[in-house]
């Protein structure tokens, strides 16, 4: 069957500001399958990030609001269920880790104080076997003299490390799902292939379901099972990756797809999409990529599309195929 | 190539003429902060009664014992009145009237009058020993941020020392040594409250050297008399503003206070000096102690918002 | 690790401390010569409208004081003076300054405790409400309030203090009496209009400030990182917040201690009537006392260099970032 572990439907998170009201996310439906890695692809400012912090309810809440949705776990719904029931989750059952290590610790606590504190708080251990529990953590994490770090601040540790002290943080308690947001974007290409092998190896040892955000198509392809390509706060295109790279619906991800550098040809020009990504306070009305869209019709500009199922696990929202 | 003066200053103003567009900008940042216009609108009324103010009130010198002790508009009290001859004290009731609508004190004199000069006094107090400290800081803040060294060390170690002393001490120091005129007083603030204004314009200058729009406008083959007219003069105006009107309530206070312990002009009247001889009096005129005391406050007020508005029209972080 | 670091740290700045004490010397004795009127005139005048013979006593002072020798040796003797523990003479009181100041600082240290005390206690916590509730209208009430604390002059708000509840309301009539116990419920009851008088101000400073330092760090990362850890809302702020937002707190509220706090003291002291250093400062400009007015001026400023230096290493002690580089 199935097996969602997390199933999030027409999710609506807006942003309630004196310049009008964003529409950050505006109808998003995805569902993540246990043991597996589901990427949320798109261009900065699409609403994968708010996507993800919406899960746990982590965004400002005097501008933000659910307006709409359902998000399913477990037995309850994320969007409608208690501050103390959320807070129960947090850490624990789902678990978030941060694009930029730099500033997502805190620099006036050690390295060990954070992640105990976690431990504790969830977690029916005593100091002592939480301090181990930590130290178990950050070497398994690939940090060398794990018990030294402990007692460091996040301002001597390298980007790398900090980034796995982050992930080691996260899986602390053993969760069930792991939310990613963009954890390679903010660091040079060697940590960055670290950090997606500790992935690749949660996913083999600890059956992890994950949650990957990115807008990098060459990480999707080397570490998603599934993608869901997001567009004007709207999922766009759902298929296995492997799918979405070889048989694009949508073209918007066949232009993401074509903005890779293709390593086989020396010169031309990179290519792009043209145009740049809509103003979430006025989105373009009918289908929010119309205006950048080469295959633009009539339609597209006065409709939104439906979702259509290309096949069991490939679908799309564009007028092409309605 | 040495540029004579008057085509100089000719430049500058042209530069400042063409700048209206920038001053329009922060004026309208400005105007959004509703207190803030507050503020200057009660500055300007302030300005416009310490200027023509005078004309119109009583002669606030004139001491008339036989109205002695007139309450303001509106209020009625009890004065009880010692009669030689008999030996008693008898109670008249006393109301205040349209001739001295904010009363009279201890001495007859019209309480309206005496606010109104005072208002003359802080303002002109505010106004040039604020100047002195804000040219003071300046000078030593910029020529230690360039001359950097052995000369930015000895100043900032001279300001570390001036800094040390509590203002209001030293202040009080200086003034009993050297006498309480009104010029030595307006001297002595500025002399001792310059130091903050020094570290902040130094600070200021350091950062703007090394920002990147300096280092752009070099790269591009600017020289640096340009760069320092046409990029960093504007910025740090902007920081001297804030800074001034900001100063100018803790300059006020302190001549206010100076006055109130004793060591003021005494032959200024000035609100302190006022608030001094309302507080011995509480018991029979208590409005003499009120109404300067109010207009301190209003006016320190006043320029607290209007500093508060026009660093956060200034500061391009904010969104105002 | 970063021990002997701290300690190089700390002698660093001692020396330096030194320096800037010699500097406030220096200037002091500048000031006392460059003046119109030297120390002994101002004895002299006091004398002589008392009716006594002039011209022998300024003999005999030229002569104890050394004010016939070169400006020099005048100041090696004025240094020595004080460290020797030699503050003058105040003839006004009839005693060793040096002793007037120690029977005489522990009023003016009461008041700036417990007016520090009230304010900083209830400034923070007012400070963290507002930054937590930021935009709404508590919010802005208290901002609005702190601006008028800041602005409201301290002297005449203990002036206006007195005159509602002790002339009017006929409460708070107490004086203080040195003769009962610091701490006697008397003395306390007399103390509490002018720790509001003193404590105000400072209080709506540390409104201002401590929402401000909140404000700056309740937008970092680390905060959702805290939230996304599950942590209560109440240690996300008190514990995560808190401790980024108390560092550079702590080095602006020290500063304040010279530019508001002693000159707060000093007026509230004379107005209140309590008889601390402000109070017997106030007592000798009028009685021309010189040397108290000096050694009030140079006390002051010491304390000011002694709180900055431990300021200084605490928040270099506090800071891990600065700590192990």
């Amino acid at each position: 069957m199935n097996n969602a572990i997390l199933k999030v439907s027409d999710l609506k998170t807006y942003f309630f500001t004196s310049r009008g009201i964003v529409k950050a996310v505006d109808g998003v439906d995805f569902e993540l399958r246990r043991g597996e890695c589901l990427c949320l692809v798109g261009e900065s400012g699409c609403g994968k990030t708010v996507t993800a912090l919406s899960i746990l309810r982590l965004f400002d809440s005097p501008p933000g609001k659910i307006v709409c949705g359902k998000i399913s776990y477990d037995t309850l719904n994320l969007t409608k269920c208690s501050s103390k029931q959320l807070r129960q989750i947090r850490g624990k059952d789902i678990a978030m880790v941060f694009q930029e290590a730099q500033s997502a610790l805190n620099p006036v606590l050690t390295i060990g104080d954070q992640i105990i504190e976690q431990i504790k708080l969830h977690l029916p251990l005593d100091h002592i076997m939480a301090r181990d529990r930590a130290i178990t953590l950050l070497s398994e994490m690939g940090i060398p003299s794990a018990e030294r770090v402990m007692s460091y601040y996040p301002h001597q540790l390298s980007g790398g490390m900090k980034q796995r002290v982050l992930i080691a943080m996260s899986l602390s308690c053993d969760p069930q799902i792991l939310i990613a947001d963009e954890p390679t974007t903010a660091v040079d290409v060697t940590i960055k292939a670290q950090i997606l092998d500790i992935f690749r190896e949660l996913k083999a040892k600890r059956q992890m379901s994950t949650l990957f955000i990115t807008h990098d198509l060459a990480v999707v392809a080397e570490i998603g099972d599934r993608a869901t390509v997001m567009y004007g706060g709207k999922d766009v295109e759902t298929a296995s990756v492997s799918e979405i790279i070889s048989n694009p619906k949508h073209p918007y991800t066949s232009g993401l797809i074509d903005c890779l550098p293709d390593t086989s040809k020396s010169t031309g020009r990179l290519a792009s999409i043209p145009g740049t990504t809509p103003n979430p306070i006025q989105m373009p009305q009918g289908c929010a990529f119309h205006p950048r869209c080469p295959k633009v019709m009539k339609i597209c500009s006065r409709q939104e599309p439906p979702e259509t199922t290309i096949s069991k696990e490939h679908k799309v929202s564009c007028h092409l195929y309605t | 190539m040495t540029e004579m003066l008057p085509d100089k200053v000719r430049r500058i103003s042209q530069h400042l003429r063409s700048n209206t567009r920038l001053i329009n900008y922060y004026w309208q940042r400005t105007k959004r902060n509703k207190l803030a216009v507050c503020g200057l609108a009660f500055i300007i009324f302030l300005v416009a009664l310490a200027l023509i103010g005078p004309f119109f009130t009583l002669d606030p010198t004139v001491a008339n014992f036989e109205k002695k002790n007139m309450p303001p508009l509106g209020f009625t009290i009890e004065q009880s009145i010692y009669n030689i001859e008999t030996d008693e004290y008898t109670t008249k009731e006393i109301s205040g009237t349209w001739e001295h609508p904010l009363g009279t004190d201890s001495k007859g004199r019209d309480m309206l009058a005496m606010i109104v000069s005072g208002a003359r006094v802080s303002l002109l107090v505010g106004l040039i020993a604020t100047g002195i400290a804000i040219i003071l800081g300046t000078i030593i803040g910029v020529l230690s941020a360039y001359l950097g060294g052995w000369v930015d060390n000895a100043l900032m170690r001279f300001t570390d020392i001036m800094m040390t002393f509590p203002f209001f001490l030293l202040l009080v120091l200086i003034i009993f040594i050297f006498g309480p005129s009104l010029a030595f007083i307006v001297l002595a603030i500025g002399l001792t409250g310059w130091t903050g204004i020094a570290r902040l314009i130094r600070s200021e200058s350091l950062s703007l050297r090394t920002r990147e729009f300096i280092v752009a406008a070099k790269a591009l083959g600017a020289s640096d008399n340009r760069v320092i007219f046409h990029h960093l003069i504007p910025n740090v105006i902007s920081l001297i503003i804030v800074i001034a009107t900001l100063s100018i309530p803790g300059v006020i206070l302190a001549e206010a206070a100076l006055s109130f312990i004793g060591l003021g002009d005494p032959t200024v009247p000035s609100w302190g000096i006022i608030l001094e001889a309302g507080q011995y009096s509480l018991n029979t005129a208590w409005w003499v102690a009120v109404e300067p005391g109010i207009m301190l406050f209003l006016t320190v007020l006043a320029f607290n918002f209007l500093g508060d508005g026009l660093r956060d029209a200034f500061d391009p972080k904010s969104n105002v | 690790m970063g021990k002997s670091w701290l300690r190089d740290y700390i002698i660093k700045r001692l020396i330096y401390t030194v320096i800037i004490a010699f500097g406030i010397l220096t200037i002091t004795f500048i000031l006392v010569r460059v003046g119109p009127s030297s120390p002994a005139d101002k004895y002299l005048a006091n004398l002589a409208a008392r009716g006594q013979d002039v011209a022998q006593v300024r003999a005999a002072i030229e002569a104890r004081y050394g004010l016939d020798k070169p400006i020099y040796e005048q100041y090696i003797n004025y240094l020595g003076n004080l460290f020797q523990g030699n503050w003058g003479w105040s003839f006004s009181t009839s005693m060793p300054v040096i002793e007037l100041i120690e029977t005489h600082w522990i009023y003016s240290f009461q008041l700036i405790l417990l007016s520090s005390l009230f304010a900083a206690f209830l400034g923070i916590l007012i400070g963290i409400y507002s930054a937590v509730k930021q935009y709404t209208k508590t919010d802005y009430a208290f901002t609005f309030l702190s601006f008028i604390g800041i602005s409201i002059p301290n002297f005449w708000l203990g002036v206006m203090l007195i005159l509602i509840f002790s002339v009017k309301l006929g409460l708070f009539k107490t004086y203080y009496d040195t003769t009962l116990p610091l701490f006697s419920l008397d003395n306390l009851k007399a103390l509490v209009l002018p720790v509001i008088t003193l404590g105000t101000g400072m209080l709506a400073g540390y409104v201002r400030y401590t929402r401000s330092a909140m404000l700056d760090n309740l937008r970092k990362a680390f905060v959702t990182t805290a939230r996304a850890k599950g942590l209560p809302e109440r240690t996300v702020i008190g514990k995560h917040v808190f401790r980024n937002a108390m560092l550079p707190l702590i080095t602006i509220i020290m500063f304040d201690l010279g530019s508001i706090v002693f000159g707060g003291a000093y007026l509230t002291e004379i107005i209140f009537g309590i008889p601390g250093l402000g109070q017997i400062s106030f007592n000798a400009i009028f009685a021309n006392d010189y040397p108290v007015v000096v050694a009030v001026t140079l006390i002051g400023t010491f304390i000011v260099l002694l709180v900055n230096l431990v300021t200084d290493v605490t928040y270099t002690y506090l800071d891990p970032r600065i700590r192990y580089d």
